[in-house]
């Protein structure tokens, strides 16, 4: 197996607290990487370093290195752009832009130019809402509010605008916890489907769904990551007499 | 329990009339004022006016004699216009009164809508002084204002709010503006005076220089209102777009000016209002000054509405107090226009 992303001893800091000790993981090509772990264990800090989100926070600071396919995307030479181009992200709140549907869509295809002709955006439009299992309900009404959709559809939205800009990886931070459970179940469905394409990371508290989902979990506490393995290795025969505590309910 | 519950329920309903007994006298005041304000001012609007060839020029207004008039009915003076309107004798000789009974049986005198009120410019006759100089010089100093408060003001809220670091020179020019929005709006006449006027050496009572002045003093509470509409973007639709690979300034013009427009607008509109209905520092500027034509361009002598309202009020003659409400009743009106466009755009973009 390739790795995509190799994560080598990051730090992050929030002004003075430091959210991250010393994080290092591989993330395999092609596979669905879960994070979980208790509230505030920085799992979802974690996500947000991998494609630089969290530049936007002012007193965010990030030591160590995340080497996507070989370069450094906290290295000076590369912009921010670009990375957040190649690696895609879907938020826990369904975020759609308040415009159409189709608009949200294009949009990302818009501002990079990755189309030549408005044939060539519209299939793209509709590749991508076919890929994220909505096309089919949303076809007839591409052209209306993009708020109007339900929360599922919203955010089964959100994945098609991702991809509609063909990343390499999508980070999911907790995609399905505004959802009901048919929705979740559809968008996990969804993530199964990607993994063909893409290099998934997802942020979960769901374990089920860690199990459902991906390859490769990793469990996170308190800043540090405690262990990661094979997701059925790690929820049978964990190491780590945190991870068992977790996974087995005593907290979280 | 029961007894204090029946004491919280007695605050609850004291509370509740307090609310209501300030509310009813606050409308009680307003509805005076207006009322007041209408029923001086109406007759601004109407004029009496005398078939042409039928009166003495003693009764016919001051420019009647030295400019020849070809309509058939002609503007009597201010106090025919009394007499007629309200029964107010004034400088009126007993002959006089007579005649004015006499073109009355005969017809030759009638009341009618006073559009020279609106067309007119400032006259010393206040049977021929209108709004129109006013009006017109309120537009070119409001455009100027406009057209600096708005890019300036939208412009430092986008970077304060967006852009800038937040450090200690930041936030003293946030605390700094928020006191600037709260300065007397004269001092900004002062400001106006010597920058404007004495460094700039700009001319002296014009359209320019007024709104200028009054852009200044606009600019803070745009920064302020418009400021306040951004930080109503949700941070969420800020990270699809940047997440999405979207430049800061994309996000700033795809994304976030456009849902925080309303909110921008209504701000601009209501300092606008504001600056609509301001006095004080146009007088400082010297744009209280007599002026018998409405300006031509933005450096020509200019007055405005309100000024032209403090000009007016000064005087005794019965004619101008009229003047005064009728023109007051006109400021209330645009203001009230204002006010409801900005209103209408804020509904419009929440739904």
């Amino acid at each position: 197996m390739d790795i995509k992303i190799d994560v080598k001893h990051l730090n992050l800091f929030y002004a003075e607290k430091q959210a991250l000790h010393d994080v290092s993981i591989s993330l395999q090509s092609h596979q669905t990487t879960a994070l979980i772990g208790p509230s505030g264990c920085g799992k979802s800090s974690f996500l947000r370093c991998l494609n630089r989100m969290n530049d936007i926070i002012p007193s965010a600071r990030c030591e160590g290195q995340v080497i996507l396919d070989g370069e450094d995307i906290y290295a000076r030479s590369v912009d921010v752009v670009e990375v957040r181009t190649r690696v895609g992200m879907v938020f826990q709140k369904p975020n759609p832009f308040p415009r159409s549907i189709f608009e949200n869509v294009a949009y990302g295809p818009r501002i990079h130019g990755l189309f030549k002709s408005k044939a060539d955006l519209n299939d793209i439009v509709e590749g991508s809402l076919t890929r994220a299992a909505l096309f089919n309900e949303v076809k007839d009404r591409l052209h209306q509010p993009a708020t109007r959709l339900s929360g599922g559809q919203q955010q089964r939205l959100c994945i098609a605008r991702a991809i509609a800009v063909n990343p390499e990886v999508i980070l999911m931070d907790e995609p399905c916890s505004a959802l009901d459970p048919i929705a979740t179940a559809k968008v996990e469905e969804l993530i199964d489907d990607l993994r063909e394409k893409f290099t998934i990371v997802i942020v979960t508290h769901n374990l089920q769904q860690a199990a459902r989902v991906s390859q490769k979990t990793a469990f996170f506490h308190s800043g540090y990551l405690v262990e990661e393995g094979e997701t059925g290795a790690l929820f049978t025969t964990p190491q780590d007499e945190r991870t068992q505590g977790y996974i087995t309910g005593r907290y979280g | 329990m029961r007894r204090t519950l029946k004491f919280r329920r007695f605050k609850e309903r004291l509370f509740q009339g307090a609310g209501l007994f300030s509310l009813c006298l606050a409308l009680l005041f307003l509805g005076g004022i207006l009322g007041d304000i209408a029923y001086k001012g109406y007759s601004a609007f109407i004029t009496t006016e005398i078939e042409a060839g039928t009166a003495t020029p003693d009764l016919l207004n001051a420019h009647a004699s030295h400019s020849p008039e070809t309509n058939r009915w002609i503007t009597a003076n201010s106090d025919v216009d009394m007499y007629v309107k309200k029964g107010y004798k004034g400088n009126l000789t007993p002959p006089q009164l007579q005649a004015i009974k006499s073109l009355e049986e005969t017809g030759h005198i009638r009341k009618a809508f006073n559009w020279g009120f609106f067309t007119h410019s400032d006259s010393q006759e206040s049977e021929l002084a209108g709004i129109w100089g006013g009006l017109y010089g309120s537009l070119l100093t409001l455009i100027v204002t406009f057209l600096t408060a708005f890019p300036l003001g939208v412009g430092t809220a986008i970077y304060l709010e967006e852009f800038a670091p937040k450090n200690r020179l930041t936030n003293l020019i946030e605390a700094n503006i928020n006191n600037l929005a709260a300065v007397p709006s004269i001092l900004f006449g002062l400001l106006g005076l010597v920058f404007f006027i004495q460094i700039l050496g700009l001319p002296r009572p014009s359209a320019l220089v007024g709104g200028l002045t009054l852009g200044l003093m606009s600019l803070p509470v745009i920064v302020v209102a418009t400021r306040s509409a951004l930080s109503t973007v949700p941070q969420t639709l800020k990270e699809a777009a940047l997440g999405l690979g979207a430049t800061p300034l994309q996000v700033l013009f795809h994304h976030v000016f456009p849902t925080a427009l309303p909110g921008i607008m209504t701000g601009v509109i209501l300092s606008l209002a504001r600056a609509l209905g301001e006095t004080a520092p146009l007088l400082l500027i010297g744009m209280v000054a007599f002026i018998a034509l409405p300006p031509e361009h933005f450096l020509d002598p200019a007055t405005v509405l309100p000024v032209q309202i403090f000009n007016w009020s000064r005087s005794s003659e019965m004619g101008f107090i009229e003047n005064t409400s009728g023109a007051i009743l006109v400021l209330l009106f645009v203001l009230a226009l204002l006010n409801g466009i900005a209103v209408v755009i804020r509904k419009k973009f929440e739904a």
